[in-house]
């Protein structure tokens, strides 16, 4: 594990099932992903306003695609094809995410998800790189 | 006390034109532009020295794109802008030179919009606020994935979706400015190419180049310049709204759509059964069904039924798309709420030959754009 690098360390923890770092509204509550301190989108709340949360990295599958066509100018990321899920996590937020399965035959709305890191390449060093990818918490039914 | 559009002069639409919108080519925005601003000066029967003031809808240009072009027409020193709201730049610019001559700063403007293809990323991807996914989600694949909602939701099939770009294709062979003018079956569209999710090529719009041009007066510039008032189009709504916080995983296309269509029908004085036509952001197939639906055409989940009867043909209630929509005129970005505006010009004056909608009296533009933001126009026959 210590050999692997976060993608993007802002958006989640490093754990197993990773947290994804959220932001929340200390005036009026709202909870938000992907985090921002530019001031709150619902109520104008300044940045001091603005608190980072760790969201449990689990929720229901809301709409998912499987992605036939997409270009990739560095040849070095995600070729087609691939999966994407919106997400709407238990903590309240919809989030958009690249899934584990990669054709889109066994997913279903509705379906319970949860967080995993996948590898995503290696950086110049040759360490494994990973990225939170979205899965379906029950196996193959 | 503040004011709409229609409570403001009077405008009318008295000119129209356009540039074909095709493939990117070697031709220049300037040669773009003029074609479509000679063409609206022409319908309008005045000439350039009778405009005083211009809007130009550009998104990929770059800077100072209204005099490069119509400096060729006699520089008369007219104030110019260009206006930029991604997708509905066009439609923007458009309400921009409503304003001019509502308000009373000018009898005759211009709105020009014009574009060619360029990878200029939106401002948005300089925030630092980065997501998930980054560009792996590009427009195809967030309506992709309101395509797999809805099917769902309603128990549709694919074919039902696809069937929008059969429609739009037909009306669009019948429109010499539209980038695809061909006729395409449901079998075509099904066979192309996969996208992204549900969606094939067919059911993608082309983003080529183009330009459109209208040319906006008030009952003083009509008498002053004897514009022919039984071709003026008069503009009864203009409405433009952003969004704002939807929670969880709410559609906000379809409710900043709900919600600006539903303020134009308030200025308007009409309602989606007045509606002899509409032109609206059928960047996706899936698109229209959400839209008619947020529009009130129809119930939540009727969208599919509605067009498979027939009732937004050419010649049912209400024609969706006749120029052939986004799918099938195409989507320049600068152009393509501009050309709305001359396709329903046209067809409320009876003269979009082989596509016209019979007995044409009120019709609706609608354009979205990234952001996300909302532009709707409602123009009436004067």
């Amino acid at each position: 594990m210590s050999e692997q690098i976060l993608a993007q360390p802002t958006l989640y923890s490093a754990d197993t099932t990773p947290k994804l770092n959220g932001g929340r509204c200390k005036k009026c509550g709202y909870v938000f992903f992907p985090p921002q301190f530019y001031g709150c989108e619902a109520c104008g709340a300044l940045p001091e306003q603005i608190e980072s949360i760790a969201m449990k990295g689990s929720g229901k599958l809301h709409s998912f695609a499987m992605v036939h066509h997409h270009q990739d100018r560095s040849g070095k990321g995600l070729q087609a094809p691939f999966t994407v899920g919106l997400v709407v996590l238990d903590d309240g937020p919809a989030v958009r995410s690249i899934l584990l399965e990669r054709t889109d035959e066994k997913l279903r709305i509705g379906d319970r998800m949860h967080s995993v890191l996948a590898p995503a390449g290696t950086d110049d060093t040759g360490k494994q790189i990973v990225e939170l990818r979205f899965t379906q918490t029950e196996a193959a039914r | 006390m503040k004011k709409t559009i229609r409570e403001m002069r009077p405008v009318y639409v008295v000119g129209i034109g356009l540039h074909k919108y095709q493939y990117m080519s070697d031709t220049t925005f300037v040669t773009l532009g003029l074609t479509a601003v000679r063409e609206a000066l022409a319908d309008a029967g005045v000439g350039f020295r009778d405009i005083e003031s211009a809007y130009t809808g550009t998104a990929l240009l770059g800077m100072a794109v209204s005099r490069p072009i119509l400096r060729h027409l006699g520089a008369s020193g007219i104030p110019m802008a260009q206006v930029e709201n991604a997708s509905a730049s066009g439609s923007t610019a458009f309400r921009q030179a409503c304003i001019e001559v509502a308000s009373g700063l000018s009898d005759v403007a211009l709105a020009i919009g014009v574009d060619k293809p360029a990878p200029l990323a939106p401002a948005a991807s300089k925030a630092n606020i980065r997501d998930l996914v980054g560009a792996r989600v590009v427009p195809f694949t967030h309506f992709a994935l309101l395509a797999n909602e809805y099917m769902t939701r309603y128990g549709l099939r694919p074919e039902q979706v696809a069937s929008v770009a059969v429609k739009n294709n037909r009306n669009g062979a019948k429109n010499p400015y539209a980038q695809r003018q061909k006729a395409v079956t449901l079998e075509e569209v099904m066979a192309g190419p996969p996208i992204s999710g549900s969606l094939t090529r067919l059911q993608c719009c082309p983003v080529g180049e183009g330009a459109a041009a209208v040319v906006v007066a008030s009952e003083d510039g009509i008498a002053r310049l004897g514009i022919d008032r039984k071709r003026a189009v008069k503009v009864i709504a203009s409405v433009t709204r952003t969004e704002h916080v939807y929670r969880g995983a709410k559609n906000f296309d379809a409710e900043l759509t709900r919600e600006t269509t539903a303020q134009a029908y308030e200025e308007a004085g009409v309602g989606p059964k007045d509606l002899d036509l509409i032109e609206l952001h059928d960047a996706f197939t899936i698109e229209e069904l959400l839209y008619v639906e947020a529009m009130g055409l129809c119930g939540e989940g009727e969208g599919a039924a509605m067009i498979a009867s027939g009732a937004v043909d050419i010649g049912g209630k209400c024609a969706i798309s006749a120029s052939g929509g986004l799918l099938a005129m195409g989507h320049p970005i600068g152009p393509t709420g501009a050309g709305q505006i001359c396709e329903i010009t046209r067809q409320l004056r009876g003269e979009a030959g082989t596509r016209q909608q019979p007995n044409a009296r009120t019709g609706l533009a609608h354009m979205v754009g990234i952001g996300a933001v909302c532009v709707v126009h409602i123009l009436q026959k004067g």
